[in-house]
């Protein structure tokens, strides 16, 4: 007896990656409106293309402070469920977050409140973790064999 | 035994030639080396070994040429990347140059005109540089536009109005002017107090405000004189 087998799976078209490597303050202000560009030809609104920037700027910023080396990946997925999304994840090698919680509170690092006369020395406002999670639809983070990661996914 | 093995007879002379054709093949000086091999007129055995260094010869200075084009292209090559780095270099340090632009448009009025992407970062930037230059320049009113920035975070927003009232701690009136109904709604949903921060339509009304303020300061100065 022989089956015939028959392909029923529909062709998913893969994803779309691209890779940034993050070193100066300077990548943070290129790949911004780079991310825009793209997130405006995947079909997101202005808005929301807008907000990917800064999301995109917040985390390069973060890396060029914090971590030692690190990318930022654009994701441009038009077959995820429902309609395709857009994921931003930002890679480094620096120590893990020990407190995701309290890092991602306004004016909070992973270790406590920031003092308000050392924010501006410390060259930022402390809440760029948190407008990461107040602009994305979905906000992870995982920690790697060597540095961390943060997933942002924007749903089309 | 000559039978089998033919001598061959050469002038101390020609062989002479030959080891210092070869010496000047060592200091590549080929040229010199090749019409040194080509002078014996003899047909005779010890001629094929010359003309077998000749051959020798000319290959190794064509060898030695390709090598000399390829390392000319190779420094040429890596001059212009050294040339492209330096203007990476340069075009980086524009960028932070232009993050915060400060402009003194008039005497004692600065434009922090603010355009791109604004993150927590740039905006504590903006804050730190904009406060230093209103001390240094003794400004008295700092017109901050932003006509360029559709989307802003809500706390980077509330730093603004924050470094607005930052401004006049300092005795100088800050403006800010441009906001886009996007940002307006933005503001007034985390509910910012915007007593004391005075907003125009554009950069445009922002100046003329200023003008005007400080026309009715000059002629009250006069009435005072006279």
């Amino acid at each position: 007896m022989t089956f015939e087998r028959r392909d029923t799976t529909v062709t998913r078209v893969p994803p779309r990656v691209r890779s940034y490597a993050v070193l100066k303050r300077e990548d943070a202000v290129v790949l911004a409106p780079q991310a825009r560009r793209l997130a405006l030809q995947f079909g997101l609104g202005a808005k929301r293309s807008a907000e990917i920037a800064i999301v995109v700027s917040e985390l390069a910023t973060n890396i060029a402070k914090h971590g030692i080396r690190g990318e930022i990946t654009l994701i441009l997925d038009d077959d995820a469920p429902p309609r395709g999304e857009m994921t931003v994840i930002a890679r480094d090698i620096g120590p893990p977050i020990r407190d995701l919680e309290m890092a991602t509170t306004d004016g909070y690092d992973d270790r406590g409140p920031i003092d308000p006369s050392l924010l501006l020395s410390r060259g930022g406002l402390g809440t760029g973790l948190g407008a990461v999670l107040r602009l994305s639809d979905r906000f992870e983070y995982h920690e790697l064999e060597e540095g961390k990661e943060i997933r942002a996914r924007f749903f089309r | 035994m000559s039978e089998d093995n033919p001598q061959v007879t050469v002038t101390s002379e020609r062989l002479q030639r030959v080891i210092q054709a070869l010496s000047f093949a060592s200091v590549d000086e080929f040229e010199q080396c090749l019409n040194l091999l080509q002078e014996s007129e003899e047909q005779d055995e010890f001629r094929e070994l010359e003309t077998a260094f000749t051959i020798f010869v000319q290959e190794l200075a064509e060898a030695k040429q390709r090598e000399t084009r390829a390392r000319l292209r190779a420094e040429a090559a890596n001059r212009e990347l050294e040339a492209k780095l330096e203007t990476i270099e340069m075009q980086q340090a524009a960028i932070r140059e232009l993050s915060t632009p400060i402009i003194e448009v008039w005497t004692g009025v600065l434009c922090l005109p603010v355009v791109g992407v604004v993150d927590s970062q740039r905006s504590a930037e903006m804050t730190e540089t904009l406060l230093e230059t209103i001390v240094a320049k003794q400004a008295r009113t700092a017109i901050v536009d932003i006509t360029g920035i559709d989307v802003m975070d809500t706390k980077t927003a509330d730093h603004f109005i924050k470094m607005a009232r930052a401004v006049r701690l300092l005795g100088a009136e800050c403006v800010i002017s441009g906001i886009n109904p996007g940002i307006a709604q933005t503001l007034t949903h985390i509910g910012v107090d915007l007593t004391g921060v005075r907003t125009m339509r554009n950069l445009r009304d922002a100046l003329q405000f200023h003008l005007r303020e400080t026309e009715q300061l000059a002629s009250h100065v006069k009435k005072e004189h006279f």
